[in-house]
């Protein structure tokens, strides 16, 4: 079984845990998953087991800290410790995967904002004109703001479990909010102030469109073939 | 980690190993066996941190099989290096019981 079969099975296995139960199990889950670089097999596994147990235990009327202790984060923490590390090469993968898909996006709307602007709206031109230096390097930036990103959210994610008291839901939403306005903006904002150097070249804008689409579909091809995220 | 909770891990990991040698076995009911044997202080999950180690050091694998009652279970089994590990905590043991038990019991007689 692949991780993924894992996770449907995970799934819909967890349904079948009391409100409690659940509560902590759940909490356990995300803390484990977002583990850093691990083999996901290996957690997909032990996870597994882990809601095995506890269904087990939950008929004869244990609760999840009865199986598990009352300090959570740190046997979760013992788990962690003992879980192999992932290949590098899945790793690598991984991140090959998250580059190609997020430039398919940026270079698709880039391309249909543009061409869409200009034919209706008669706002800029169809041909859009960049140095090659200053264009790389904006690129680079943003994969850089990218992987901050999503480092943080990680890590906002982590710290939200095995809290006494859950947090209300609207604080939850405005943090997120603002780290995501945060991150868009910087993303947006880099090219705006990027000084222009290196040759210039000038391209049709719906051409962006025609690369951002290559893009996913090589990024469609990828998962499809090596499982990544499905 | 103080010596204590080494030393309990090391026999821990021994029992184990024992217990999937004598029948092929998935996590909870390891977990039973090892109560039934009187191990009650030993919470369940325990035996999760330790059955990765395993697995990590190849002592150990596991399948998944369906069980009678139908759920996909993983089953652990002993492979040839972990049949060597068993071999070897079974003469340790055999070493140091004896003295263990006597000095402990002697220590009690004296004046």
């Amino acid at each position: 079984m692949n991780s993924k079969d894992f996770i449907k099975l995970n799934n819909d296995m967890r349904e079948k845990l009391s409100e409690e139960n659940k509560e902590i199990y759940e909490d356990m889950l995300v803390y484990i998953r977002l583990n850093g670089n691990k083999s996901e097999q290996q957690t997909e596994e032990v996870l597994f087991e882990l809601l095995e147990h506890l269904l087990e235990a939950q008929k004869e009327g244990k609760t999840a800290r009865d199986v598990f202790g009352h300090n959570l984060r740190k046997y979760c923490d013992e788990l962690i410790a003992e879980i192999p590390g992932e290949k590098q090469s899945f790793a690598l993968l991984f991140g090959a995967y998250i580059v190609i898909y997020f430039l398919g996006i940026l270079s698709t709307f880039h391309g249909i904002a543009n061409f869409v602007l200009h034919q209706f709206f008669d706002v800029g031109s169809n041909d859009f004109t960049f140095s090659i230096g200053s264009g790389i390097t904006v690129v680079i930036i943003d994969l850089v703001i990218l992987s901050g990103f999503i480092l943080i959210i990680l890590r906002w994610l982590r710290n939200s479990t095995f809290k006494e008291k859950k947090p209300k839901k609207w604080v939850e939403f405005l943090q997120l909010w603002f780290i995501s306005m945060i991150f868009i903006g910087a993303t947006v904002l880099v090219p705006i102030i990027m000084p222009s150097f290196g040759s210039e070249i000038t391209i049709p804008v719906l051409f962006f469109a025609v690369i951002g689409v290559l893009l996913f579909l090589i990024s469609f091809v990828l998962n499809k073939k090596f499982r990544i995220t499905k | 980690m103080s010596l204590r909770s080494q030393l309990l891990k090391g026999v821990l990991e021994g029992c184990i190993l024992s217990v999937i040698n004598r029948q092929s076995t998935y996590g909870y009911e390891l977990s039973l066996r090892l109560q039934e044997y009187g191990l009650s202080d030993v919470s369940e999950g325990s035996i999760y941190p330790i059955l990765l180690r395993l697995q990590k050091e190849n002592l150990i694998e596991g399948t998944m099989q369906k069980s009678e009652l139908g759920p996909k279970r993983k089953y652990y089994h002993l492979t040839e290096d972990g049949e060597n590990a068993l071999r070897e905590f079974m003469e340790q043991w055999e070493n140091i019981k004896l003295p263990v038990d006597n000095i402990i019991n002697k220590g009690g007689e004296t004046r």
